[in-house]
């Protein structure tokens, strides 16, 4: 790190920082609403419980957590649980094992989020994944 | 479903970069195909072996080394990676000697630091916080 002046990037990042329309402290409760699903997407988690552990109504939740990260809360914790899935799909559980280890309580819903997702359902992902051995 | 498979970034010398890119960096090589008197030489995160391919392309076009030149003057990276632990990754890199000009800091929903690649090009780290 030199300690000439700052280059043009790093005079851009400090002003553009400080130009965020979030205050410090809402940046530290949406991320205590994404630690929080990190460690519950197992479990069946709805908004309300997201907005209380960043200490937010609902509403505001949702505005903010969109803004700040592109995509909603629900979607977020949708694609979470997705990565998860392949994971575990990948060691070669089954899919419906998987489905309930990472908070679907249904094979519909979960196969029609992970197609969202990944573009092919979970047993498609599964079987390529054993045809296709890296 | 579209999807990007490849995208690149431009070095001066594929053979350094390639060093650079999968001892220093940890990438795995994946394609390294003859052309001309370049390569196509594509890399790919282990994590992700059948995901999208980095290729080291051959700073070879005169105009596109004046523009390289200009964001590397400027500090600008031109591309940008992620990790799981920025402040570990940094650690490491510098043990293996790697120069960065931006030290690991949080920029709102990330945490970043920029690395010279040895290359021509300035590399951003990225962990979203």
């Amino acid at each position: 790190m030199s300690e000439t002046s700052p280059s043009f990037y790093e005079a851009e990042l400090e002003r553009t920082y400080h130009e965020l329309p979030f205050r410090q402290e809402q940046f530290v409760q949406l991320r205590q609403s994404k630690v929080f699903m990190e460690k519950h997407y197992r479990s069946k988690l709805v908004i309300d419980d997201l907005a209380d552990k960043a200490a937010m109504s609902r509403f505001h939740f949702i505005r903010v957590f969109k803004s700040m990260y592109g995509i909603s809360p629900m979607t977020y914790l949708r694609d979470l649980r997705v990565t998860k899935a392949k994971h575990l799909l990948q060691k070669g559980f089954s899919v419906t094992d998987v489905c309930l280890n990472v908070g679907y309580e249904s094979l519909p819903s979960f196969s029609s989020a992970f197609k969202k997702c990944a573009g092919y359902t979970p047993r498609e992902y599964r079987s390529n994944q054993h045809s296709n051995l890296e | 479903m579209i999807k990007i498979y490849v995208t690149s970034i431009p070095v001066e010398d594929q053979e350094k970069a390639l060093d650079f890119y999968t001892r220093i960096l940890g990438f795995i090589k994946k394609k390294e195909i003859p052309l001309g008197e370049h390569k196509w030489l594509t890399v790919v995160s282990p994590a992700e072996q059948s995901g999208v391919e980095l290729l080291l392309e051959p700073m070879a076009f005169e105009p596109a080394k004046v523009y390289y030149k200009a964001l590397k003057d400027a500090g600008i990276p031109c591309t940008s990676f992620e990790v799981d632990d920025i402040d570990d990754e940094y650690q490491r890199l510098v043990d293996l000697g790697v120069e960065f000009s931006v030290t690991p800091r949080e920029a709102g929903t990330v945490k970043i630091a920029v690395l010279d690649d040895t290359c021509g090009n300035y590399v951003q780290l990225m962990q979203e916080l």
